[in-house]
């Protein structure tokens, strides 16, 4: 399990100074920490589309954010990504949960988002990694350096438990 | 008034060093014909105006940031006023050219016209709202308008507008030159890590 106090420290030495999402409960440690972080500022957002376009207007502003999802999210993000966070070259963190796996068998919601996940990332051109909790930093690191190298968005998804 | 005769008035009174973020389709093309530059002309990621200007305003506490936003963009992220409203961002202003149709697709209805905006607005947790229903109220118009820049604290101004008839060119700055040239214009500067 990745402890949410670290990856919040972590985060805050990468210089992200700002969260915003859309709860999903693989998250739900992380958003109790940062509910109580005084260095980064959560903000609940009514949809993920709304989450990426405060995301993008923070880093017109020069400043540094990630957003949070359930990867049902991802299903509301197209436009909010290809005409705005891709297109004017803007590096974000994008955390999604990885839903529709084998343990979610009685959720049949996310069922058919679960197996297309990574191909609508692909198909998006959006870069992404599954995290793993063994060397997190490093993959984090790697990912965080292409985003801003590249200025674009990146996904990390994150499987059950990753956050405890 | 029409819309873009809100945003040339609207030119006369800025100050110059407001941060302001358009939403896609002709207000975008008005802002950037129209007013001072560079400024952030959303091309696409329609409903997305308040969200971009919330951002912006969270990360530049120091600078007056406004929102000029059709009403169809408005309504299609109508979630982001009750965020807006709960942060209440001190240096926030948005304005809602409210011509009660998509003009840049051809003049479709929205459901604009059944809407008190002052009620909406207020009853989302918004203190300083501004609702101007009549069309020919230039006087009205410039006065909220300066108010707008002047008052402290988050504030919304919704303004009835005749539909806009007149074609501006397309804005001929690439995407991502204009998040270059707004980094460029107002001096944003990057932390390294
Ligand atoms: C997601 C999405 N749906 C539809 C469109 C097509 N579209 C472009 S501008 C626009 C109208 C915007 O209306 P409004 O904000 O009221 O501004 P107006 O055109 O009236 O100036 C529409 C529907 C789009 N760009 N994106």
């Amino acid at each position: 399990m990745i402890d949410s106090i670290l990856f919040l420290e972590y985060m805050k030495k990468k210089n992200y100074s700002l969260a915003i999402g859309v709860p999903c409960s693989y998250f739900n440690n992380l958003l109790i920490e940062l509910e109580r972080s005084s260095e980064i500022l959560y903000v609940p957002a009514t949809r993920e589309d709304e989450a990426i376009g405060i995301a993008s207007g923070y880093y017109f502003g020069g400043e540094k954010s990630f957003v949070i999802m359930q990867n049902s999210g991802l299903g509301n993000i197209g436009d909010a990504l290809t005409s705005l966070a891709q297109l004017y070259g803007i590096p974000m963190l994008i955390f999604v949960s990885y839903r529709g796996l084998k343990e979610d068998d009685d959720f049949p919601e996310h069922s058919i988002m679960g197996e297309i996940t990574e191909n609508l990332l692909e198909s998006m051109k959006i870069p992404f990694s599954v995290l793993e909790e063994e060397g997190w930093q490093k993959s984090l690191s790697l990912l965080i350096d292409k985003s801003i190298k590249k200025n674009q968005p990146v996904c990390l998804l994150i499987k059950k438990g990753v956050f405890g | 008034m029409k819309g873009a005769e809100v945003i040339s008035l609207f030119s006369e009174i800025l100050q110059g060093d407001e941060m302001i973020v358009s939403s896609n389709g002709n207000v975008s093309r008005q802002a950037f014909h129209l007013l001072n530059k560079p400024h952030i002309y959303l091309r696409g990621s329609m409903g997305l105006p308040l969200s971009v200007g919330l951002g912006l305003s969270l990360s530049q506490p120091e600078n007056k940031v406004i929102v000029i936003t059709g009403d169809g963009n408005f309504l299609m992220g109508l979630g982001s006023l009750t965020t807006i409203a709960h942060f209440s961002p001190e240096n926030l202003r948005i304005i809602i050219l409210d011509n009660e149709v998509y003009a840049t697709t051809g003049g479709q209805p929205t459901v604009s016209s059944t809407i008190n905006y002052k009620l909406l607005m207020e009853g989302s947790g918004v203190e300083n709202v501004v609702s101007l229903t009549s069309i020919n109220n230039e006087k009205e118009v410039k006065k909220s308008l300066v108010k707008l820049l002047k008052q402290e604290g988050l504030q919304m101004l919704h303004i009835k507008v005749e539909r806009d008839d007149i074609k501006l060119a397309n804005i001929d700055w690439h995407p991502t030159e204009i998040t270059k040239k707004f980094h460029f214009g107002h001096k944003i500067h990057f932390k390294s890590s």
